[in-house]
C-alpha cells in the first residue's frame, strides 16, 4: 500500500504546492482546509503522515490530534508547521503528540527528509 | 455684583479654558493611539498574509529546481534558483516586520528562564559562521565563563544577539574582526553589560540615536551598498527594554562600533 499523506492547511495556494511535491516523490496525497474536514478525512483511511497547519478556519489545528486520539484514529505521526516557531507553540506542538515542529515554509529537501525520518 | 466676584471670574474663566484644551488634548491623544493599533494591525495582517502565497511560490520553485517534475538545463535551473533565493529574503523581510510590529505592541509576554548565555552566544555565532567565513571574518568571545545564568526571555535575547551579531558582519568590510564580550555592573553586580564590537566602519556620533529608529538606515538611498527593513536595531531596543533593560551603542567612523546592552543576572524572586 502506497504510504498515505494528509495536508491540513486553510491555503489551497500551499496545499497545492504540497500536493504537487508529494506526488512527485511518490506518496498517496490527501488535503483537508478546516478542523472538521482533517477529523473526517484522517478517519477515512489510515494516515502515515499528517502535516498540521495550525491556524485553520474553524480552530486550532491541534483540536484534530486531541479527536483522534480520543476515537482512536492517530496517524502514523504528525508533523507540524507554524509561520513562528517560538518555544510556547512548539511546546504545546510537542505535547499535543506532534513528532516535530517545523517553520514554514520548509525547504522542500528538508521536509522529505523529515518525513521518510518519522515514518522510518 | 461684589469685588470678589468680579476678581474671581477672569482666573476661573481661564481655568475653564484651560479644561476644554486638555480635554481636547486628550481626545487627539486617543484618537492617535486607537489610529495607532489600527495601523499596527494592518501590518500584522498584511505580513501574515504576504507570507503565505510567497511560501506556495517558493516551494513550488524549489519543486522545479531540483527537477522532481524532469530535468531542468542549467540556465532554467539558475533562474528557478533566482526565484527560491528572491523569495526566500522576501519572507525573512517579512518576518522580520512582524517580530517588529509584536515587539512593538502591548501583546509581547516575556516567557523568562535561568539560562547560560556563553552557550546561547556561542549558538548565535555558529549560525552566523557561514555568513561570516564569506567576508573572511573572525567572531569570537572574548569571556564570560564564570558568569552566572542570567534571567531573561531565551528566544528574545537570542534574537536581538542575532541582530547585534548580523550587523556587526554586514557592515564589517572583508578580513575584520567581531567579538562579544560581557562585564557587571550595578550595586551588587547584578546587572550583565553584553557587548558586540566590531573594527568596521562605525557610526558618525549625530547618528547614535537615529541607527535605533524603526525604518532608519544611516544610508538610506536607492543606491545604498545594504539593504534589510531597518528594523533590526530598532526590534533589539524594544526587546530589551521589555526586559527594563538598556540599550546604546559606542562608535567611531572607520573604526568600528561597540553595542551595548543589559540584563539581569540572580534577580530577586518572589
Amino acid at each position: 500500500m502506497p504510504t498515505r499523506i494528509l495536508i491540513v492547511e486553510d491555503s489551497p495556494l500551499v496545499a497545492d504546492a504540497f500536493r504537487v511535491l508529494f506526488t512527485a516523490a511518490g506518496y498517496e496525497v490527501d488535503a483537508a482546509t478546516t478542523v472538521a474536514d482533517g477529523i473526517e478525512r484522517a478517519m477515512s483511511a489510515p494516515v502515515d503522515m499528517m502535516l498540521l497547519d495550525l491556524s485553520l478556519p474553524d480552530g486550532n489545528g491541534l483540536e484534530i490530534l486531541k479527536v483522534l486520539r480520543k476515537r482512536g484514529f492517530l496517524p502514523r505521526s504528525t508533523l507540524a508547521m507554524t509561520g513562528h516557531n517560538d518555544s510556547a507553540s512548539r511546546r504545546s506542538c510537542l505535547e499535543a503528540g506532534c513528532a516535530d515542529v517545523l517553520l514554514k515554509p520548509v525547504p522542500i529537501a528538508e521536509l522529505l527528509r523529515q518525513i521518510e525520518r518519522h515514518l522510518a | 455684583m461684589s469685588m470678589s466676584d468680579r476678581v474671581g471670574s477672569a482666573p476661573k474663566k481661564r481655568l475653564k479654558t484651560l479644561e476644554a484644551k486638555a480635554e481636547e488634548a486628550q481626545r487627539t491623544i486617543d484618537e492617535l493611539r486607537a489610529r495607532d493599533a489600527l495601523k499596527t494591525q494592518f501590518l500584522s495582517n498584511v505580513s501574515h498574509d504576504l507570507r503565505t502565497p510567497l511560501a506556495a511560490i517558493i516551494t513550488h520553485a524549489e519543486i522545479l529546481r531540483d527537477g522532481m517534475l524532469g530535468d531542468l538545463n542549467p540556465k532554467q535551473r539558475d533562474s528557478v534558483s533566482g526565484i527560491v533565493s528572491g523569495g526566500q529574503q522576501l519572507i525573512d523581510m517579512i518576518d522580520e516586520i512582524l517580530t517588529y510590529v509584536r515587539s512593538a505592541s502591548d501583546q509581547v509576554t516575556l516567557t523568562r528562564t535561568d539560562f547560560d548565555i556563553t552557550e546561547l552566544v556561542d549558538q548565535v555565532r555558529m549560525l552566523n559562521q557561514a555568513l561570516a567565513a564569506k567576508k573572511h571574518l573572525t567572531i569570537e568571545r572574548l569571556n564570560g565563563d564564570d558568569l552566572p545564568p542570567v534571567y531573561a526571555d531565551r528566544d528574545k535575547v537570542k534574537h536581538v544577539l542575532g541582530n547585534l551579531i548580523g550587523n556587526a558582519i554586514k557592515f564589517t568590510s572583508d578580513g575584520g574582526h567581531v567579538w562579544i564580550g560581557f562585564s557587571r555592573r550595578g550595586r551588587d553586580r547584578d546587572e550583565l553589560v553584553v557587548e558586540v564590537g566590531d573594527n568596521g566602519r562605525g557610526i558618525a556620533r549625530d547618528h547614535y540615536e537615529l541607527v535605533f529608529r524603526e525604518f532608519a538606515q544611516v544610508d538610506a538611498s536607492p543606491s545604498r551598498p545594504h539593504h534589510g527593513t531597518g528594523l533590526g536595531l530598532a526590534i533589539a531596543r524594544n526587546l530589551v527594554e521589555l526586559h527594563s533593560g538598556t540599550i546604546w551603542v559606542e562608535s567611531e567612523l572607520g573604526k568600528g562600533s561597540r553595542f551595548f546592552f543589559t540584563l539581569p543576572l540572580n534577580p530577586p524572586r518572589d
